[in-house]
């Protein structure tokens, strides 16, 4: 995947330039993200439910309503998108809001919280999350 | 005499209100402030471009936020209303960065 993987056009859409390689790695982390907020013994639905406000005893509701709904659609709005070549501003927001929760996810699920612990994870797993952070540098540029 | 004493009870009365009132808008007008937190793996101009996008402040504004998180560990990225503050707060959870909401000290 040489290149840049997505491109902002003169009409405003997002071109998506990701190989066959690229889409399944994309729809594996969007699928992961979509089971995670519906599975509460999913290894991300901790990491995706932290607090708004900790030193109150309960969040307000609402709040934590609306918070799920929003990663919920966002990577409804992802998958339902995969295929495509070119990408709405909308389309392409949500897939960069959910890219980056899978990549979060990933670090707090496994205890990575530091530079140090980072640099110290297995291969596969630091292979996984330089992957991500990839798509999501080059795609944040188009904004 | 009991031409002045109402007035005088009128007077100290509207003092009172005035500063219950004062109390009251001294409690409310303490802002919630809005942090994000560092972490090691979110991308610099994904900070960059969720602070532009969900804020809309000007480019050097997001960047000099995004350093502030990267070097303290945090920072307050909006200050106001609690509800406001909560909204945002949700905004930022939903665009994968760590951040949560506390009233100001």
């Amino acid at each position: 995947m040489l290149g840049k993987l997505f491109v902002r056009r003169r009409d405003g859409r997002i071109e998506v330039r990701l190989n066959d390689a690229g889409r399944e790695i994309i729809r594996e982390v969007f699928a992961h993200v979509l089971a995670a907020e519906r599975d509460p013994d999913h290894e991300w639905h901790l990491s995706l439910n932290a607090p708004i406000n900790p030193s109150s005893d309960d969040d307000d509701p609402l709040s934590v309503l609306a918070r799920d709904k929003d990663i919920a659609s966002n990577a409804e709005l992802s998958v339902m998108t995969l295929r495509e070549q070119f990408l709405t501003d909308a389309e392409a927001w949500a897939w960069l809001s959910t890219i980056q929760v899978a990549l979060r996810a990933t670090a707090v699920a496994n205890g990575i919280l530091s530079d140090e612990k980072l640099e110290s994870c297995p291969n596969e797993l630091l292979e996984d999350i330089r992957t991500m952070q990839h798509f999501l540098f080059d795609l944040s540029t188009c904004f | 005499m009991p031409a002045f004493a109402p007035a005088r009870n009128a007077a100290t009365k509207s003092e009172l209100d005035r500063d219950l009132e004062t109390d009251v808008s001294t409690v409310t007008e303490r802002p919630w402030n809005v942090i994000v937190w560092n972490d090691p793996v979110t991308p610099m101009p994904v900070v960059v471009a969720v602070f532009k996008r969900i804020f809309g402040y000007p480019n050097n504004k997001c960047t000099h936020l995004m350093l502030t998180v990267h070097h303290e560990g945090r920072a307050i990225v909006w200050s106001g209303q609690r509800e406001r503050a909560e909204s945002y707060c949700v905004k930022l959870q939903v665009a994968g960065l760590q951040s949560t909401v506390e009233q100001d000290a």
